[in-house]
C-alpha cells in the first residue's frame, strides 16, 4: 500500500494543502487540474525531487518522506522523455538495472532490437517508450508520470496510453498521472482526483 | 559532485592559494616601504624608474584596443556575414594567435622588424608599431569570437523586417539601425578585454619596445631587488603603486567586461535554423591579407630556426642549417638545454592540470549550486573566483616570490614544485569560467531522473555529469596545458633565480645571449618553434572539442 498524508506545499501561493492518497497494488490515480494548480510540484514532492511543507509519504508502512529521491524507489516519467544522449538505449536502460535483461524490457515497450539504437534516432513516442522501460526496470514502488502523452499527437497519445495502461496493470505497479487533459485520464486511470 | 563540505574547502583552498602569497608579499613590501598609499603613488612620478611608464601603458593599450578592432571588425563582418569554403578552418586560423605564447609572438615580430628581416626596429617610430600591430596580432580574435556570432546566427528576419521599414532601406540604414545597436556590446566587450591583455603585456613589451616600459614590466624588472630590508626602498614604493593602479584599473576593467557580457547576452536575438548565407568574392580582399596576417609571424619563427646569419670582418654570410635546433637542445656552460626546459614545462603543465582541473570543476561546481539556494552568495563566490584575472601575471609572480621570501626563501627556490603555485592561481579561474557556462546549460532533468532511478550521488558524477560535460572538461583540461607550457611573465619573475626553467624562460634566456653568437636567434626560434607547435596540436584540440555555443568566455 502507497499513502500520501496531508500532503501540503505552497511558494507565492498555497499549491496543494492536506493532500491525501492511497493506492492498492496495480491501481492507477489521474490528477487532473488547470496548468499552474501544482500538480508537477505533487508528483516532485512525492518524488523527493522537491520538499514537502508538511505531510508523510508511506510504502508498506514504512515512512519514506524523510528519505532522498534516490532511496524512495519511487519511478518518475517526464512530460518529454529524458534519455542521457552519451548513452545508447540500452545503456540508458541498464541505469536502472545492471543485470536486468535489456531485451526482454524492450519487448514490453514493443521496441525489440532497439538496444543499440542512439537515443537522437527516435521519435517521441519510442523515446517515451524507452523511459517507460528504464522506470519499471528499477520496480519502483510506484510509477509517477507527469504529462508524458502530452507532446505526442492524438494517434499515438491514445495508443501508449493503452499500452502503458497494459503493462503497469500487467506488473501490478500502481501509478500516478498528472493530466490536463481529461479524455487521457478517463482512459488511463482507475480513478480521477480534480486538484483545484 | 554536489557536496556542500567539499564545495566550502575548495573555496578555502583557492582563497588561500591566491589570497596568501600576496597577502605576504604586500606585508613584506609594506615592511620595507612602510604604510603610505600617496607615497606609493607619488614614487611612480619621484622615481626615474617609472615616470611616464603609466602614460605610455595606457597610451599603447588604449592604441592596441583601437587597432585591434579596425582589423578585426571588417574580418569578423566577413566570416559572420557570408558564406565562406573552409570556414571553420579560416576561423580557425584567424582566432589561433590567441593561443600561442607571447614570447612566441615576441619572437616572429622581433624576426619580421629586426635585422634579419625589415630591419626597422631601430627606429623609435616603428618599434611603437611594430607593438601595437603584435598586441592586434594576439588579440584579434577576441573581436571575431565576440562579434562573428552575432553577426553569423542573427535571425534573418530581423533584417528581412527591417529592410521594408523607411530606416532600413539603405545599407547603412540597416547598418545604424540594426547592426551597430547589436554590435556594440560586442565590439566593446572585444575592446576591453584588449585593453586588458595589452595593458598587462609583458613578452611583447619585453622584447619589442627598446628601453620602453609598462607597469608590468618595469614591475618585473624591478622585482629581483624588492621585499629587502633597507635596500632600495623607493623601488618598493614603485612596486606598490603600479600594482595599486593596475590592479583598480584592471578591476574595473573587468566589471565593465562582466556588464558589457550581460548586456551582450540579453540582445542576441539567435536563430537556432542555419541561415543560408551568400558569398562574397570581394571579401576575400579581407580574409587573405587577414590569414597572413595571422600566419607570417609564425612562419617566420619555423624559417628563422635554420637560417644562421654569421657576421665578421668580411661581411654578413648567411645559410641554412640545423645548428641552432642542435644549440638549443644541447647544454652549454651558462644555459640547460631545451630538453630539460621542455619536460620541466611538461612536468609543471601535468601537475597544474592535476590541481587546477578538479579544483576549477569543483569551484564551479559550488557556485552553480549556490546559484539555486543562495544566489547571493553564489555571485560574491563567482567575483572570488574572478579575482586573479585582476591580477596580472607579473604581480602573481611577484606575490609568489616575495611570499616565499617571507615564508623561507631558501626552501621555496630548491624545490622544484613552486612555480607551479603561480600557474594553479593563473589557470584556475579560466577553468572555473569554461565548466560554469557548461554547468549552467546542464539541463536539470538529468540530474532528477537520475536520482529517481536510484543512482548515488557518485554514480550520477560518474556516469551522467563527467560525461554530459566531457567536451567542456577536455577544452579546459587543454587551455590549462596550453596556458601552463606558455606561461611567461610569473615563471620569468620565480624561475629566474633557480634551476627550473620552462621553454619560455629558455627562449628568453638563449635571445638574451649577446649578439655575437650566430646561434642564439636561430636557438631561440627552434624552441619557439616547438613551443608553437605544442600550442598549435592543443588548439586544434580544443577546437575539436569545444561545445557548440556553449556561452563560455574562452
Amino acid at each position: 500500500m502507497f499513502s500520501c498524508v496531508g500532503l501540503s506545499k505552497s511558494f507565492d501561493k498555497t499549491l496543494f494543502d492536506d493532500f491525501n492518497l492511497e493506492l492498492e497494488p496495480g491501481e492507477i490515480v489521474a490528477i487532473t487540474g488547470p496548468s499552474g494548480c501544482g500538480k508537477t510540484t505533487l508528483l516532485r514532492c512525492i518524488s523527493g525531487l522537491e520538499n514537502l511543507d508538511k505531510g508523510e509519504i508511506l510504502f508498506s508502512g514504512h515512512n519514506i518522506t524523510n528519505l532522498p529521491a534516490e532511496e524512495r524507489k519511487i519511478g518518475l516519467i517526464f512530460q518529454k522523455p529524458v534519455l542521457y544522449p552519451h548513452l545508447n538505449v540500452g545503456k540508458n536502460l541498464k541505469l536502472a538495472s545492471k543485470n536486468a535483461d535489456i531485451s526482454v524490457a524492450l519487448d514490453e515497450v514493443n521496441l525489440s532490437g532497439f538496444e543499440k539504437r542512439s537515443v537522437h534516432t527516435l521519435s517521441g513516442g519510442e523515446g517515451q517508450r524507452v523511459a517507460l522501460a528504464r522506470a519499471l526496470l528499477a520496480e519502483p514502488s510506484v510509477l509517477l508520470l507527469d504529462e508524458p502523452f502530452s507532446s505526442l499527437d492524438e494517434e499515438l497519445s491514445k495508443k501508449l496510453v493503452i499500452d502503458v495502461r497494459n503493462l503497469l496493470k500487467k506488473r501490478n505497479c500502481p501509478a500516478i498521472l498528472v493530466t490536463h487533459n481529461n479524455i487521457i485520464a478517463k482512459d488511463f486511470a482507475d480513478i480521477i482526483i480534480s486538484l483545484n | 559532485m554536489h557536496n556542500k563540505y567539499l564545495g566550502t574547502a575548495s573555496v578555502c583552498v583557492f582563497l588561500t592559494l591566491i589570497l596568501a602569497p600576496l597577502w605576504l608579499a604586500f606585508d613584506r613590501l609594506v615592511w620595507v616601504a612602510g604604510f603610505d598609499i600617496f607615497s606609493w603613488i607619488n614614487s611612480l612620478d619621484e622615481n626615474y624608474i617609472s615616470q611616464g611608464v603609466l602614460e605610455f601603458t595606457v597610451l599603447q593599450a588604449l592604441l592596441s584596443s583601437l587597432v585591434t578592432l579596425a582589423i578585426g571588425i571588417p574580418v569578423a563582418w566577413q566570416l559572420g556575414r557570408y558564406e565562406w569554403p573552409f570556414q571553420s578552418l579560416i576561423r580557425s586560423i584567424l582566432t589561433m594567435p590567441f593561443v600561442m605564447p607571447s614570447i612566441v609572438a615576441a619572437m616572429g615580430f622581433m624576426h619580421i622588424v629586426g635585422n634579419e628581416g625589415l630591419n626597422i626596429r631601430t627606429n623609435a617610430n616603428t618599434w611603437f608599431a611594430t607593438l601595437i600591430i603584435a598586441h592586434a596580432w594576439f588579440n584579434i580574435s577576441l573581436v571575431i569570437r565576440f562579434c562573428e556570432p552575432v553577426l553569423s546566427t542573427l535571425d534573418p528576419k530581423m533584417e528581412e523586417q527591417m529592410r521594408l521599414l523607411p530606416a532600413g532601406k539603405s545599407k547603412l540604414g540597416r547598418l545604424r539601425n540594426l547592426w551597430l545597436p547589436l554590435m556594440i556590446p560586442s565590439i566593446a566587450a572585444a575592446a576591453c578585454m584588449t585593453f586588458v591583455f595589452s595593458f598587462t603585456s609583458f613578452a611583447l613589451v619585453r622584447w619589442i619596445t627598446l628601453g620602453e616600459n609598462t607597469l608590468e614590466s618595469m614591475m618585473a624588472g624591478v622585482g629581483s631587488s624588492a621585499g629587502i630590508s633597507g635596500y632600495m626602498v623607493s623601488k618598493n614604493e614603485v612596486i606598490l603603486g603600479s600594482s595599486l593602479i593596475q590592479f583598480t584599473i584592471l578591476l574595473f576593467s573587468l566589471w565593465l567586461m562582466s556588464w558589457l557580457q550581460m548586456k551582450r547576452q540579453t540582445l542576441l536575438p539567435t536563430t537556432s535554423e542555419t541561415v543560408a548565407k551568400s558569398k562574397n568574392v570581394l571579401g576575400w580582399s579581407v580574409i587573405l591579407p587577414a590569414i597572413c596576417f595571422a600566419i607570417l609571424p609564425l612562419l617566420t619563427i619555423m624559417i628563422a630556426s635554420f637560417r644562421i646569419n654569421e657576421v665578421d670582418a668580411s661581411g654578413s654570410n648567411q645559410y641554412w642549417s640545423l645548428a641552432g635546433w642542435e644549440y638549443a637542445f644541447s647544454t652549454t656552460n651558462s644555459l640547460p638545454s631545451a630538453w630539460d626546459a621542455l619536460q620541466n614545462s611538461v612536468g609543471y603543465a601535468l601537475i597544474t592540470l592535476l590541481i587546477a582541473l578538479p579544483l576549477g570543476y569543483i569551484l564551479a561546481q559550488t557556485i552553480r549550486d549556490l546559484e539555486k539556494e543562495r544566489p547571493k552568495l553564489a555571485r560574491v563566490v563567482d567575483l572570488l573566483t574572478m579575482l586573479p584575472f585582476a591580477v596580472s601575471s607579473v604581480m602573481i609572480g611577484l606575490g609568489v616570490m616575495l611570499g616565499m621570501i617571507r615564508i623561507d626563501a631558501e626552501f621555496f627556490y630548491s624545490i622544484w614544485f613552486t612555480p607551479i603555485l603561480a600557474h594553479v592561481m593563473i589557470t584556475t579561474p579560466f577553468v572555473v569560467r569554461i565548466i560554469l557556462p557548461a554547468l549552467r546549460s546542464l539541463e536539470p532533468k538529468y540530474e532528477e531522473c537520475a536520482r529517481t532511478l536510484g543512482l548515488t550521488n557518485i554514480q550520477r558524477f560518474f556516469i551522467i555529469e563527467i560525461p554530459l560535460l566531457r567536451g567542456s572538461i577536455l577544452v579546459a583540461a587543454i587551455f590549462i596545458m596550453a596556458m601552463s607550457m606558455g606561461e611567461f611573465g610569473a615563471s620569468w619573475v620565480i624561475t629566474r633565480n633557480s634551476d627550473w626553467t620552462t621553454l619560455p624562460i629558455i627562449i628568453d634566456s638563449i635571445r638574451s645571449i649577446p649578439y655575437n653568437n650566430p646561434l642564439t636567434t636561430p636557438a631561440a626560434n627552434a624552441v619557439s618553434t616547438v613551443l608553437m607547435l605544442i600550442a598549435l596540436v592543443l588548439f586544434v584540440s580544443t577546437e575539436k572539442f569545444r561545445p557548440t555555443r556553449d556561452g563560455g568566455m574562452f
